[in-house]
C-alpha cells in the first residue's frame, strides 16, 4: 500500500471515530484538530492496529510528527510485518 | 458494534441518546468502543444534552496507585455515569499512592473522598532475597508486603472514612525458572499468590479486594499482559483486560449502594431436569447419573442447593400439574432439591409474571429482589414484558453450561457474608410454621403470646456494623426515610452523644429472626428527631413497632428531651409506612403527598403494650 491509499482508508476510520471528522491530508497534525485529544488518539491507534492488522512497535508513534509519517509507518509495519 | 445511530442522535441533540448510550456501555466488550462512547458521553455533556429526568446520585471517587491511571479512569468514570452514578474524581500521580495515601494534610485527604481504588501493580511484588532462601524468610517478606498494603488502608480509612477497594497482583505470564517455579515461595508466581492470599484473608470489611489475579486467569493471562503498554505509557494491563478490571470495579462501587438479590425463580421441565413430567412420568425424565445429561441437570441442582445455602430463597414457577410436580420432588431417587427447599411453589397453568408477582407478595418482597431463570425464550419474554422489575436469566442450549451460567449470572454473591444470612433460609421456613399456628390460632393476641418473644435492644456496636449497614442499604418498604449509609458512615455514629442509635434482635419459639429493626436518632433542643427508621418485613404486626416505640421514649427521657419527631419520605416502594406514625398516636405537623412530618409529646405518651418481653435495652449494662 502506498501512503494515498493508506490516507483513504484511514480517512474511513477517521470518520468512524470523530464526530466532525477532518479531512485528512500528510501535513495534517493532531493540534489542529481540536478533536484530537489524547484520548481520542488511544482509540484511534487501536482501531488504525484492528484495521491494517499491524501492532507498532514500542515508542515508534510517538515519533510521527504529522498524518503523512504516520501513514508511512504503518506502510512500514504492513510489509515488515 | 453499530455506533452511527448513536452519533446520529448525539448530532441531532435527541435525549434518546442516553438510553441508547447506557445500552451500548452494557454490550461494549471493546476497549476502543467504550472509550470512544466514553467521549460521546462527554461531547453529549459538553453541548448541553441532559438526560431526560435523570435520577443522580454523586460520589466522590479516588483513583490511586502503581501505573498510569490514565485511561483507566476514563473507563470506570463511563461506567459509573452511564449508571447513574455522578462522580467527582481525585486522580493520583504515577506510583505515588503510598505517598498520596499517608499525608494527612495532602490534596487527597483534603479532598476526602467516599470510595478510594488503590491499584499497586505486580512489578513492585517481588522477593528480593536468594530463590534458595528459606521458606519462613519468604514468606514473612510475603507477609510484610499484604500487611503494609493493608495498613495502608486501613489507617487511610480510619482517617477519612473512606471505603476501600484495594487491587491485588496480577500473576506473571511467562516461562521464566520452569519446574522451579512452583518450587520455591520466592519465585514471583508463588511469591504473589501468598501475598494475594494473605491480602484477602486479612481484608477487614471496609476493604473490598478487586481480585485482578483472578480477572487475569479468567482472561488468559498471556492475553493480560502488554509489555508496550507499560514502557510507553505505565499501563495496569492489556487493554482488554482493562475492560474487565474497571467493570469489576464499577460493580464493587456501585454494590457499595445496592444489595444482591434474594430469591432464585426456577422453572422445572428442560430447567432442573431433562423432558417434561406431565409428558414422559417420573422415570422418563433426564436427571441423575445414568447419563450425561441427567449428570448435568443433578450438578445444576447441586449447585442451587449451595446457593440456598448461602442463603438464597428458592422458589418455584412453572407450567405444569402441580401434583406431578411434587411427586417428582419426593420420588425421584436422584432429585437433589426437595420441596421443603422451595420458600414457594407454584405449578399451574397461570401466566409465568402473575405466579412471580404471587411468589414476591407471599415472601413480602419487592420484585427486584427475584431472578427467574427458564429455558424457554417466550416465558422469560412474558416475565420482562409483565414484570419488568425481574432479573431473568435465559438459560442456553446446553445444560452443561447451566451452572456456569449461574455462577457468572453475578446475582447473588455475598458483600459481606453477617450470621443472619446464613440463618435466613431457615427464618423463612419458620415462618411458614407460624403462618400455619397463625391459622389455628383464635386471635392475633393469643397468637403473638404463644410465640413467646423476646427481644434485645443494643446501641450501634463494631461488631454489628456489617450488619447494620447491609440492613440500612437494602430495607426499602418498612423504611421511613430510606437513608442509605455506608459501614464507614454506621460505624461514625457509634458513641456520639448527640445520637440515639439502636438495633432490635427477635426471638421467637420457632427461631431466631436476628437483627431486624434499626433506629437512628438526633438530639437538639430537647427534642428527638428520627433520622432512620426501618424493620425487616418479616417481623411486621409482632408488634416490634410498638417496642421499639417504648423505648425511644425512653431513651428520648433518659437525654432530657420533651418531643419526638418523625419524619416520612416516600419512596415507590415504602407506601405501608406512609401513616405509620400517626397509626402510632404520633400528630401531623406537615404533611405533603412526598413528605409528612409528625410529633408526638413526650408528656402525652401512653406506654404501648406489646406481647414482646424485652430482655435488653440499648445503653443499659447487661
Amino acid at each position: 500500500m502506498n501512503q494515498t491509499e493508506i490516507l483513504l482508508k484511514l480517512q474511513t476510520i477517521f470518520n468512524d471515530i470523530f464526530l466532525e471528522p477532518p479531512t485528512l491530508s500528510p501535513e495534517l497534525t493532531a493540534k489542529e484538530v481540536p478533536e484530537w485529544d489524547s484520548l481520542l488518539h488511544i482509540s484511534l491507534l487501536l482501531a488504525v492496529e484492528k484495521a491494517f492488522d499491524i501492532r507498532f512497535r514500542v515508542g515508534e508513534v510517538e515519533g510521527t510528527k504529522s498524518v503523512g509519517e504516520f501513514a508511512d509507518l504503518i506502510a512500514r509495519r504492513i510489509t515488515e510485518k | 458494534m453499530d455506533l452511527t445511530k448513536i452519533k446520529q442522535l448525539l448530532v441531532n441533540d435527541d435525549t434518546c441518546f442516553w438510553p441508547e448510550l447506557a445500552t451500548l456501555t452494557r454490550q461494549a466488550a471493546q476497549f476502543d468502543e467504550l472509550l470512544f462512547l466514553s467521549s460521546l458521553r462527554k461531547k453529549a455533556v459538553a453541548r448541553g444534552l441532559k438526560e431526560a429526568g435523570a435520577d443522580e446520585k454523586h460520589l466522590r471517587l479516588a483513583i490511586v496507585g502503581g501505573c498510569s491511571l490514565y485511561p483507566l479512569h476514563e473507563l470506570l468514570i463511563h461506567l459509573l455515569e452511564t449508571e447513574g452514578v455522578v462522580c467527582e474524581l481525585f486522580l493520583g500521580d504515577y506510583d505515588n499512592y503510598v505517598a498520596e495515601m499517608m499525608d494527612a494534610e495532602g490534596a487527597l485527604a483534603k479532598f476526602q473522598p467516599d470510595v478510594i481504588c488503590v491499584l499497586p501493580v505486580g512489578q513492585r511484588c517481588r522477593y528480593l532475597g536468594a530463590l534458595t532462601d528459606l521458606r519462613e524468610a519468604v514468606h514473612a517478606a510475603g507477609d510484610a508486603v499484604a500487611v503494609q498494603l493493608l495498613d495502608l488502608c486501613r489507617n487511610f480509612h480510619e482517617r477519612t472514612g473512606a471505603e476501600v477497594i484495594l487491587g491485588n497482583f496480577i500473576l506473571p505470564a511467562r516461562h521464566d525458572l520452569g519446574t522451579f517455579r512452583s518450587r520455591t515461595p520466592a519465585s514471583d508466581w508463588n511469591f504473589r499468590k501468598w501475598v494475594n492470599f494473605e491480602l484477602g484473608l486479612n481484608a477487614p470489611s471496609f476493604v473490598r479486594i478487586c481480585d485482578l489475579e483472578f480477572l487475569a486467569h479468567r482472561h488468559g493471562a498471556l492475553a493480560a499482559e502488554d509489555a508496550r503498554g507499560w514502557f510507553e505509557s505505565k499501563q495496569l494491563c492489556a487493554s482488554a483486560l482493562l475492560v474487565e478490571v474497571c467493570r469489576e470495579l464499577a460493580r464493587l462501587i456501585l454494590a457499595l449502594r445496592q444489595p444482591p438479590k434474594k430469591v432464585l425463580v426456577l422453572d422445572l421441565d428442560n430447567t432442573l431436569w431433562g423432558g417434561t413430567v406431565a409428558d414422559d412420568g417420573l422415570e422418563g425424565i433426564e436427571l441423575g447419573d445414568t447419563s450425561p445429561r441427567g449428570e448435568a441437570f443433578k450438578a445444576f441442582q447441586k449447585y442451587i442447593l449451595s446457593l440456598k445455602d448461602r442463603g438464597v430463597l428458592l422458589a418455584v414457577c412453572s407450567k405444569n400439574d402441580l401434583v406431578r410436580a411434587q411427586e417428582a420432588f419426593e420420588r425421584h431417587p436422584e432429585m437433589v432439591l426437595r420441596t421443603a427447599d422451595f420458600a414457594a411453589f407454584k405449578a399451574n397453568w397461570e401466566p409465568k409474571s402473575d405466579n412471580i408477582r404471587q411468589i414476591a407478595t407471599e415472601l413480602n418482597l419487592g420484585l427486584d429482589s427475584l431472578v427467574f431463570v427458564d429455558d424457554n425464550p417466550a416465558e422469560i419474554e412474558i416475565v420482562r414484558q409483565f414484570a419488568p422489575a425481574v432479573t431473568t436469566i435465559l438459560l442456553g442450549p446446553d445444560p452443561a453450561e447451566y451452572v456456569g451460567q449461574l455462577q457468572d449470572c453475578r446475582m447473588f454473591e455475598p458483600h459481606t457474608i453477617t450470621t443472619e444470612d446464613i440463618q435466613r433460609s431457615g427464618q423463612y421456613r419458620a415462618e411458614q410454621e407460624r403462618h400455619n399456628l397463625l391459622a389455628s390460632a383464635a386471635d392475633m393476641d393469643t397468637y403473638l403470646v404463644s410465640l413467646v418473644m423476646e427481644a434485645t435492644i443494643t446501641e450501634f456496636v463494631l461488631a454489628d456494623v456489617p450488619r447494620l449497614s447491609q440492613l440500612i442499604n437494602k430495607s426499602n418498604q418498612f423504611n421511613l426515610t430510606t437513608h442509605r449509609r455506608t459501614e464507614a458512615e454506621v460505624q461514625s455514629l457509634i458513641n456520639q452523644p448527640d445520637h440515639v442509635c439502636f438495633s432490635v434482635r427477635l426471638k421467637d419459639r420457632f427461631g431466631d429472626h436476628g437483627l431486624i429493626s434499626i433506629v437512628i436518632g438526633r438530639v437538639h433542643d430537647k427534642e428527638l428527631e428520627i433520622d432512620t427508621w426501618l424493620m425487616s418485613c418479616r417481623v411486621l404486626k409482632r408488634q416490634v413497632e410498638e417496642t421499639v416505640l417504648n423505648e425511644l421514649i425512653r431513651l428520648a427521657r433518659v437525654r432530657g428531651c420533651t418531643r419526638l419527631t418523625g419524619v416520612y419520605i416516600a419512596t415507590p416502594k415504602n407506601e405501608m409506612v406512609r401513616d405509620f406514625y400517626p397509626r402510632l398516636g404520633f400528630r401531623p405537623k406537615k404533611v405533603t403527598s412526598i413528605r409528612g412530618e409528625f410529633t408526638q409529646e413526650l408528656a402525652e405518651f401512653q406506654p404501648k403494650s406489646t406481647k414482646i418481653k424485652t430482655i435488653h435495652h440499648a445503653y443499659e449494662p447487661n
